[in-house]
This record gives C-alpha cells, sequence and structure tokens, in this order.
C-alpha cells in the first residue's frame, strides 16, 4: 500500500511542478546554509589557529587600543614612546623587545602603483622572533643587518600578485618617493595581512615617516621558563605609569586564542540563527502550500473517501507528501551546501586562506541526520493541514466548488 | 422541526414509505399479518413474493433526518424519510430540486451522517459506525458514480479506474475487471488523462472505478446529466447490463425519463420525504 501512495503522491507533486518546486526552494535555502556552517566550521577554526600559531607561545604584543580591535591603532595614530616600550626589557623573564611601527604607503613598481601597509622593524630582531616564534621563513633572499640600508623583506602576494609582474630578489621598489631594493622574499603564510606585507628597518621607517622616538606595537619575547601571566601584568603595570597611550592592550597567547574562539561562537552563532530563520520560513511556506494544496483538493479528498479512503489513509497522503518534500528540499539543500563550500574554500585558497574546506571533513553522519530532520520538518509543517484534510465528512468535502 | 415518534409508523414494507399520515391504504394479509401500502404497485410486488419482502432489506432508511446547519441558517433536508432499496432492484428517485434526493444517496452510501434516525444494512445497525468502518463499507458495498464524474485530474484513466484498489487490501474482482475493461476499455485512450477524454469516456471510467471493487449497491447521482443523448444512452446501456446480467442492485437519481423508464420502480421525493404519488410511484413504460 505504501507503495501505490508514493506513487499517488510522486504525481500529485508532479501536477503542481512550479508551486512544488518554489516550496522546496524555501527549505534547500536553510539546509543549504545549516551545511554551509557545518562544513565550514572545522576549517574555520583550523585557519584561526593557524594564524594563532604564527603568535608564538612565548610572546607578548603590546598595541594601543582594545583588544577587541587590534587594527584600529592603525587609524587612531596612538604610538608609545620608545623609551617606555624598550623599559620593558628590564621586567623579569623578558629576553628581548622588538619594536614596530606600522603605515599604509604609497609603493611603485615597474610604473605600477599600489598601496600596502609597510612594517618599521628590527632586523636583528625580527628575525628572531619571526623564524623562531613564529615558524616564517624567507622563501628567496636574505635578512638585511644594516639598520639603515633600503633593502626591503616584502611579503609572498607581494612577490607575485599585488603588481602585475612578479618582484623578485634584487629588483627595485619605490616607497614613498625613496628606492628600495628587494633584499628578501617571505614564504607564504596563508593569512592575507602578512601575506601583503612589507618590512623595512625601524629607522628607514621614521626617515619616510619624519616620526621619530615613538613606536606603534611592541613584540615581547620571553626566555622559556618566563611565567607569560605574570610577565604581562608587569608589562601592564609599568604601561600604566606612561600617559602617550591610555589604552593598551597586552595580549597573550591564551588571550589571543580566547577572543578567537569567541568571535568565531559569535559569528557561528549569528549564521546558525540565519539558518534556523530560513529553515522556518522553508517549514511555514511548506505548510502554506500544504493548506493551498488541501483547499484545492477538497473534492478529490471527497471522491477519494467516497471510493474507501479512511481518515488515516488521507492524512498519510497528505504527511508523506510534505514529508517528501522536506527530503528532497534536503537533499538538494545538502548538495547545494556541499558544493557551496567547496566554492567558498578555493576562493580562500587563492586569497592565502588555507584549509577552508575538505570533503574529509565532512560529517556524514551529521547530514545524514539533517536529511532525516527536513523529513522531519515536513511532516510536521503538513500536520496541522493534512488532519482537516482527513477530518472533512465526504459529501461536504464533495459539495466544494 | 424533527419529529419524534413515540408509536411505531405505519410503513410500507416494499418502498418503506412512512403510511402514518394517509388514509384510504391498499392492504395484504399474510401469516395472519396485515400489511399496508402506499398504492397498487407496492401491493402487487409484494403479493408477487410476500417471502422476499418481510425479510431485511439490503438497505432500510428508518426516519431519517437531516438538518444542515451554516451557524445563521438551519435547512432541513430530510424530514423523518424512511426507505427500503432491495438487493437486486433498479430504483430511480425523482423530485425537484431540493427535494433531497442527493443527500437520501448520500445517506444511503454513508457519505454523510443523519441528523438524527437510523441506517441498516441487511438488518444491522449501521448509524453509529465509525469512520473507519464507514471507509470499510463504502470500499467494499458501496459505488458512486456523479454528474461530475469526479475524476481525480492528474491521474490517467487507468489510474482513476484502479483507485480503490490503492485503498483497499480486497483484490479487484477480476471477472468483473475482464468484463468491463473488455466492453468499456477504452483501448488507447486509457494512458490519457480525463481533460483530454470526452465526457462519455470520463463517465465510462467512472463506471469502472465504482465496479472494481465489486460493490452490492451502485449508487448514481444524474449519472447522464452531463452527457448528450446519445452518450447517455450507452451509459444507460451499461447500467442495464450491470442490472440484468450482474444482478447489481442500482439506485439511481435522476431526471432523464429513459433511466427511469428501464427501472423496476420510480420513487418520488418532494420536501424530504417520499411522495404517495400513484402515476409516478410504480414502474413506467
Amino acid at each position: 500500500m505504501l507503495k501505490k501512495f508514493l506513487i499517488l503522491i510522486l504525481k500529485g507533486i508532479r501536477y503542481r511542478p512550479i508551486r512544488s518546486w518554489l516550496t522546496i526552494l524555501g527549505i534547500v535555502i536553510g539546509i543549504m546554509l545549516v551545511v554551509v556552517i557545518l562544513a565550514l566550521g572545522d576549517g574555520i577554526q583550523n585557519s584561526i589557529k593557524s594564524t594563532l600559531q604564527m603568535f608564538g607561545s612565548d610572546l607578548i604584543v603590546v598595541f594601543p587600543g582594545k583588544e577587541s580591535n587590534p587594527l584600529a591603532s592603525l587609524f587612531g595614530g596612538d604610538r608609545f614612546k620608545e623609551k617606555d616600550l624598550t623599559a620593558l626589557a628590564r621586567i623579569q623573564g623578558v629576553r628581548f623587545v622588538a619594536l614596530e611601527d606600522i603605515a599604509s604607503m604609497n609603493i611603485e613598481f615597474l610604473g605600477e602603483k599600489k598601496s600596502t601597509l609597510v612594517n618599521g622593524i628590527q632586523w636583528d630582531l625580527a628575525k628572531i622572533l619571526m623564524e623562531q616564534s613564529e615558524g616564517i621563513k624567507l622563501e628567496s633572499g636574505y635578512w638585511p643587518s644594516d639598520i639603515n640600508s633600503s633593502d626591503i623583506i616584502i611579503g609572498n602576494k607581494v612577490a607575485q600578485t599585488l603588481f602585475k609582474k612578479n618582484v623578485h630578489v634584487g629588483d627595485e621598489m619605490i616607497i614613498r618617493g625613496k628606492k628600495m631594493r628587494i633584499a628578501g622574499v617571505l614564504s607564504s603564510i596563508g593569512e592575507q595581512m602578512s601575506d601583503n606585507i612589507i618590512l623595512m628597518s625601524i629607522n628607514t621607517f621614521r626617515d619616510l615617516t619624519g616620526v621619530r622616538g615613538v613606536a606603534m606595537n611592541a613584540d615581547v619575547k620571553l626566555n622559556p621558563d618566563a611565567n607569560v601571566n605574570l610577565v604581562a601584568k608587569q608589562i601592564k603595570f609599568e604601561l600604566g605609569k606612561q600617559d602617550a597611550v591610555r589604552d593598551f592592550s597586552v595580549l597573550t597567547p591564551a588571550k589571543t586564542e580566547r577572543l578567537a574562539g569567541n568571535v568565531l561562537t559569535i559569528i557561528e552563532l549569528v549564521l546558525v540563527v540565519i539558518a534556523l530563520i530560513s529553515l522556518i520560513v522553508g517549514a511555514v511556506g511548506i505548510m502554506n502550500t500544504m493548506y493551498t494544496s488541501v483547499f484545492e483538493r477538497t473534492k478529490q479528498i471527497g471522491i477519494m473517501k467516497a471510493i474507501g479512503a479512511t481518515n488515516d489513509n488521507i492524512l498519510a497522503l497528505f504527511l508523506l507528501e510534505s514529508g517528501i518534500i522536506g527530503v528532497v528540499g534536503g537533499i538538494i539543500g545538502i548538495t547545494f551546501g556541499i558544493l557551496m563550500a567547496f566554492l567558498i574554500g578555493l576562493y580562500g585558497e587563492r586569497n592565502g586562506i588555507r584549509g577552508l574546506f575538505s570533503f574529509a571533513s565532512l560529517d556524514f553522519f551529521g547530514l545524514f541526520v539533517i536529511l532525516f530532520l527536513t523529513f522531519v520538518i515536513g511532516v510536521i509543517s503538513g500536520l496541522l493541514p493534512a488532519r482537516s484534510a482527513s477530518k472533512m465528512e465526504p459529501a461536504e468535502a464533495l459539495r466544494y466548488e | 422541526m424533527m419529529k419524534h415518534n413515540d408509536t411505531q409508523p405505519i410503513i410500507d414494507p416494499v418502498c418503506g414509505m412512512d403510511l402514518s399520515e394517509f388514509k384510504d391504504l391498499k392492504t395484504v394479509t399474510h401469516a395472519k399479518t396485515k400489511r399496508f401500502f402506499c398504492g397498487s404497485f407496492c401491493k402487487g410486488r409484494y403479493e408477487k413474493a410476500p417471502e422476499r419482502y418481510e425479510g431485511e432489506p439490503l438497505m432500510k432508511l428508518s426516519n431519517i433526518w437531516k438538518v444542515f446547519d451554516t451557524g445563521t441558517i438551519k435547512t432541513e433536508v430530510l424530514k423523518g424519510l424512511h426507505l427500503h432499496v432491495w438487493e437486486g432492484d433498479f430504483t430511480v428517485i425523482v423530485g425537484p430540486s431540493g427535494s433531497g434526493k442527493s443527500t437520501t444517496l448520500n445517506m444511503v452510501g454513508l457519505l454523510d451522517r443523519p441528523s438524527s434516525g437510523k441506517i441498516y444494512l441487511k438488518g444491522k445497525d449501521i448509524t453509529e459506525l465509525d469512520d473507519d468502518r464507514r471507509a470499510e463499507l463504502r470500499s467494499r458495498t458501496f459505488g458512486f458514480v456523479f454528474q461530475q464524474y469526479n475524476l481525480i485530474p492528474w491521474l490517467t484513466a487507468e489510474e482513476n479506474a484502479l483507485l480503490p484498489l490503492v485503498f483497499s487490501t480486497a483484490k479487484a474482482n477480476e471477472k468483473m475487471l475482464k468484463h468491463f475493461f473488455g466492453e468499456m476499455v477504452l483501448k488507447d485512450r486509457m494512458e490519457h488523462r480525463p481533460s483530454e477524454l470526452s465526457g462519455g469516456e470520463q463517465q465510462r471510467i467512472a463506471l469502472l472505478r465504482a465496479l472494481v471493487n465489486d460493490p452490492a449497491i451502485l449508487l448514481g447521482d444524474e449519472p447522464t446529466g452531463n452527457l448528450d443523448s446519445i452518450t447517455g444512452g450507452k451509459i444507460l446501456d451499461i447500467l442495464i447490463d450491470l442490472h440484468k446480467v450482474h444482478k447489481k442492485t442500482l439506485l439511481i437519481v435522476t431526471h432523464d425519463l429513459n433511466i427511469a423508464k428501464k427501472a423496476d420502480q420510480v420513487i418520488s421525493f418532494k420536501d424530504g420525504r417520499l411522495v404517495r404519488n400513484g402515476t409516478v410511484h410504480e414502474k413506467l413504460r
């Protein structure tokens, strides 16, 4: 009997294809969003973790502004006094303090002009930080040693994609009207900002900006046996005495991971809410379609009852129909969701964000659960209309015009 | 206003009419029991086979009232209807519009519930059966044919004809199917949907659907109402064949005198009850 029911139902769905497909579309969108979130969730977490790994576990970063918005200082213009930052080296447990300043500058290569972030750093200390703490190496070239030279090191994307022509070691680039020589190219880090960076000596940086005696950030490298939290507290205490920057942040690795985790949770929550709303809209769409279907088929319900269909038969017909609409929407939604996640992963790869999506990371059991849920959503959505259909007296239904 | 009889009504054993309000009734005494009849036709039928009419009719409607209540208006369509349908009879119901003919058919066929009164199937009270039992009876006992054919638009002719089998665990009557598929099969039209068939073809499919479970009674509500005379004649031929050859009990509501002339009896309705009309209430010739 179930087979005959299914044939009857499928024929009914195909009789009104546009309405059926529009209803299915509502479920497709909701399921697609849910699948994208699930498929990319692990990838996003891993990407953030690998970004955090660059941070180094023996490093504390000091910068102006709130922890939640480290880039605000770029626009705010707050700078620490150099002497206040270098004084942090006296704290027990601190191996050294590497100063850093950042500004957006116009750069020119072979007549082509671009704008990118330029970091003024201390070559010797930055080399230790990048190679030891952050695991970043040079792909080609060397680390300059002359603090007054015009040598620069460029990020991997600056070398390969920023300009029409690739930039190589030995090439010259003009930054704020000054000729700079490419000493080295960093290997790909997999993070957008870092791969587009330009590094130069902090002295050269100050020559270009005309601002001296200040620095934006400090990377505080710790001794292996240092107590990270204790050092962080002491840094806060010392910097609390200076008045150049009122609001500043002292970011330890653990705090950064926590912050990133919070951001990720909020993003996931928002996406889940959007997906749930979309699913609810889809479910309401099914209910609307089923109610309309009941009204349109009132006479046919009467005919079926007249020839022997029971109330349960009618209920089953409509519930199965709404369930099938849900499942079909689920299958298409899952398919498109995986496809969309794949495309997002591909886009991420091309823009320096690796590992967002992989087929191996798909939770097939989770997808099966989603498919089952779409059937349940369909059935629940169709329940009220199906009940009203099943309760009609045959004569009453047959009289309906 | 509903009539609550405290005393037993006088019932014509043949047609089931309530004779309590009438005088000058025809009578027959059989086995020391006096029987009253509405007219010579019923009296004559009884006299030919009294044992038949002493038994239980196939369907008996007893003091049926049906009130349609829309909330603001109450309409009494059936007012204390009594009716007997005997197995093997071809009965036609005639009457003006609104007299309760179709409502009576719905009562007999369990498509609707009476507001009060009793319905018996072979002597068994089926008035208060639950919905599932009523559906089962509709599936096995009654076949319906409607004026508007009432086929499912998205199914083919063949699927429409066999639709009762979807809701029934019983097997189709193969002999009946073979006979009527042979007689009525539309050959290459069976894969067409109803919108692609003529009225006559649709009604033949509807008849086939009504017969697929070999019901005891075939109920027809103006089966030729939407057809031209020639097509209607073909449907009539099928009905006659069902009655004469296959001994089907037919209860047909119609204005078509051609059908009425072929019936064993014609009963007349007025104001929700059978009317005593000697001219009409007899076999038309």
